[in-house]
């Protein structure tokens, strides 16, 4: 079995992708492989979410192929958005 | 050219209004998410479709490549896919939602 996700690990990741992204990571089910991850950051300007999530399915390819990650919810905002709630 | 694989998916989309790939059936859902997207569709009571992609890994495949979409279920609405339930859950709070239903089924009130 491969290592286990750390909240750090999955932040280091979106960070690394997605440059300025603020990133808070939720454990689920208390199993550390189903998270939520709600990621703010100005990369999503002008993206519908589909593409949003897109871009963080892709910054987490490799936990997700390998089972690391087993499930994700994802929240995806901009600064401005995040700030309007 | 496209393989007997994408055929039937493209098929499927055709003839479902709703559909959802995901984990397991409608009797016997096995994946949490799957059931929290039957739940969402529930509450608008439009029939929906669920296709088990879980037996047939070449499927699930072909429908990430497609989709450019790594995870189940994916749904699509009319034809057009739309992600998962964090995607429709703001489309819905936005009001998006409810008029593509309505566009699906222009039949119904």
């Amino acid at each position: 079995m491969s290592q286990m996700m750390t909240f750090e690990d999955l932040s280091t990741q979106l960070q690394e992708a997605l440059g300025d992204a603020e990133v808070s990571v939720l454990d689920r089910t208390g199993t550390m492989d189903h998270f939520t991850v709600k990621v703010i950051s100005d990369a999503f300007e002008g993206k519908n979410l589909l593409d949003r999530h897109r871009m963080i399915y892709q910054a987490l390819d490799a936990p997700m192929k390998d089972g690391r990650i087993h499930a994700l919810e994802i929240q995806a905002k901009t600064k401005n958005e995040a700030k309007g709630g | 050219m496209s393989t007997p694989i994408e055929d039937e998916i493209n098929k499927e989309i055709a003839t479902h209004k709703i559909l959802i790939y995901g984990k397991g059936t409608k009797t016997a859902p096995q994946c949490g998410f799957t059931v929290e997207t039957m739940e969402f569709f529930n509450k608008y009571g439009y029939p929906y479709e669920l296709i088990n992609a879980l037996p047939n890994p070449e499927k699930r495949e072909t429908l990430s490549k497609m989709t450019n979409w790594p995870t189940l279920p994916k749904v699509f609405i009319n034809g057009q896919f739309y992600g998962d339930t964090d995607v429709l859950g703001p489309m819905e709070e936005k009001g998006e939602l409810q008029p593509l239903l309505k566009a699906a089924f222009p039949d119904q009130a």
